[in-house]
């Protein structure tokens, strides 16, 4: 991990490299310079996922847009598949039908809770905590092979969520299951919540983030919440069925890693409340809209922009799309909550830490590097 | 379509004599010439939206023009208003934004400077962020295609297996 070591005339101020091949921390790499256990100032390195989303979706189909929305996050396709949906499903001015909304929804927290396990699982890594580890990517498998049933990819489900609706229904298991899993996602939670000491001390008023800080930072979703404000997507302007579901937002006041931990918890715990109202209201009828039952060579995009915001179990996520009425968009942005979350708060909250406290800080973040290079 | 957006969008026309477009619930529309950038972004910073959700750009390349889109989103309000703006495709320069958002602002004119090649006066740190020792133009234009670069700088047209991709 050490690229180059120069001792500054000092002789305690080194460089250090945080990253990109170090376990868990994805594709992405810290520069710090750090004076005794100190570290003086952190420059985030990305760019090692980029891969030009933007560019590539402006040479594709919105259909083949969907499949490559989902390697947008590595760790929550469906919810980056409903992003892309949503802005398409906009500028055509698709109704799309009510059963598809509710399984959109019903897979986009499956999804959170999934993600928030993954996020768990490289905290407790990243404190030294390694049976959390195990145990998170144990439990994520059920939500996996869930997937697999319900898209067909484990991982990737190739553009499930399509615009439209989605590309097929519930198989007859597929309910039953859900709530199978829902139960051994409660289990999940009761271990998470089981505090263990070492946790705590490396996590408790460790990398604080003052409010009036995030906001200029520009932070979203459960690390915003984390600091004391009480904002959600979902809430504002709620998409899909979500203002008819009836579910809470936690908030914490500290600010610190352990408040974001706490944060992660209890979100699950209200998708799992989100995911059980909404199969329990799921309705009868077609899950996809008719003008995309059958595959057309080409869809054409009417003229216009649209701009369209959810929230991931990051953060906001948004898909800013122009079209000039061709059958590819023109300029499609992406914004991913990692882009800000990554480089300038990492800078501002690695700066002033100690050395141990940099992965407890780094992985309190919630971070995907594949959303921040796009 | 609430009585709040179209108050904005009344105060956004006496305050700058611009027109502006509701587009749905939460979501308005203004363009604006460049001059008055800066002088809106600060009126509308004021206003409540502390939150600087994107900025992006989109290359016209028939009008010969960068259109500037800065997303705004306001915690109090619940809304998003989206500045637009246009200046010049071949010498893209603009004031910067990040004395008023800050460091949100900063990465994002960052980026664009990378790959748009836009130049934010007043931004103090514009430096590569994704690519690594990148020499040629400004990859997200759209008179640059990315599949003939490739095929030129890595494929070989002599090569039996690689022939397809000049076909």
């Amino acid at each position: 991990m050490i690229k180059e070591m120069e001792l500054a005339p000092k002789g305690t101020e080194y460089d250090f490299y945080f990253g990109p091949a170090h376990p868990g921390s994805g594709n992405f790499g810290v520069k710090l310079k750090i004076d005794g256990e100190i570290v003086v100032s952190a420059r985030a390195d990305p760019g090692y996922l980029h891969r030009g989303f933007e560019k590539l979706m402006e040479y594709r189909t919105p259909i083949q847009n969907a499949v490559l929305s989902d390697r947008l996050c590595i760790l929550e396709p469906l919810n980056w598949n409903l992003v892309h949906a949503e802005a398409v499903d906009e500028l055509m001015g698709i109704e799309v039908p009510e059963r598809a909304k509710y399984i959109r929804v019903i897979m986009a927290e499956l999804s959170r809770i999934q993600s928030h396990i993954i996020w768990y699982g490289v905290f407790s890594k990243g404190t030294g905590f390694d049976t959390g580890f195990k145990m998170a990517f144990g439990y994520r498998d059920y939500i996996l092979d869930l997937f697999e049933l319900i898209t067909g990819g484990r991982v990737y489900p190739a553009g499930y969520i399509c615009p439209g609706g989605v590309r097929r229904d519930f198989p007859d298991n597929a309910k039953m299951k859900i709530l199978k899993v829902l139960d051994k996602m409660n289990a999940m939670i009761k271990l998470e919540e089981l505090e263990n000491p070492a946790m705590n001390a490396r996590s408790k008023g460790v990398g604080v983030l003052r409010l009036k800080d995030a906001i200029r930072l520009g932070v979203t979703g459960p690390v915003l919440r984390g600091s004391g404000m009480n904002v959600d997507v979902r809430k504002e302007e709620p998409y899909e069925v979500y203002d008819r579901l009836d579910f809470e937002v936690p908030v914490r006041k500290e600010g610190d890693a352990y408040a974001r931990y706490w944060i992660g918890i209890e979100e699950m715990k209200q998708s799992v409340k989100i995911v059980k109202q909404a199969l329990k209201d799921l309705p009868d009828g077609d899950v996809i809209e008719a003008s995309f039952k059958k595959p057309k060579l080409s869809y054409k995009i009417p003229e216009g922009e649209v701009y369209v915001r959810n929230e991931i179990s990051r953060g906001e996520a948004a898909i800013y799309m122009v079209s000039n009425g061709n059958s590819t968009p023109y300029r499609v942005k992406v914004r991913g909550p990692d882009f800000l979350h990554m480089i300038p708060v990492l800078e501002h909250l690695l700066k002033g830490a100690q050395i141990a406290d940099v992965p407890a800080i780094y992985w309190s973040l919630n971070i995907c590097p594949a959303d921040m290079d796009r | 379509m609430t009585k709040k957006e179209i108050k904005l969008l009344d105060e956004i026309n006496n305050k700058f004599k611009i027109d502006g477009r509701i587009q749905r619930e939460h979501r308005i529309w203004v363009s604006i010439n460049v001059n008055k950038l800066i002088e809106i972004c600060k009126w509308l910073k004021e206003k409540g939206f502390v939150h600087l959700s994107a900025i992006s750009v989109t290359d016209w390349l028939e009008k010969k023009e960068y259109e500037l889109t800065y997303h705004l989103w306001s915690y109090d309000n619940k809304m998003l208003v989206t500045v637009k703006t246009n200046i010049n495709r071949n010498t893209p320069t603009v004031e910067s934004v990040s004395p008023i958002w800050g460091e949100s602002a900063q990465i994002h004119e960052r980026e664009l400077h990378e790959l748009f090649g836009v130049k934010f006066k007043g931004n103090k740190d514009l430096l590569p962020l994704f690519l690594e020792n990148w020499q040629g133009p400004a990859p997200f234009r759209k008179d640059f295609d990315w599949r003939d670069y490739v095929r030129e700088k890595f494929y070989d047209k002599k090569n039996e297996r690689e022939k397809v991709y000049y076909d």
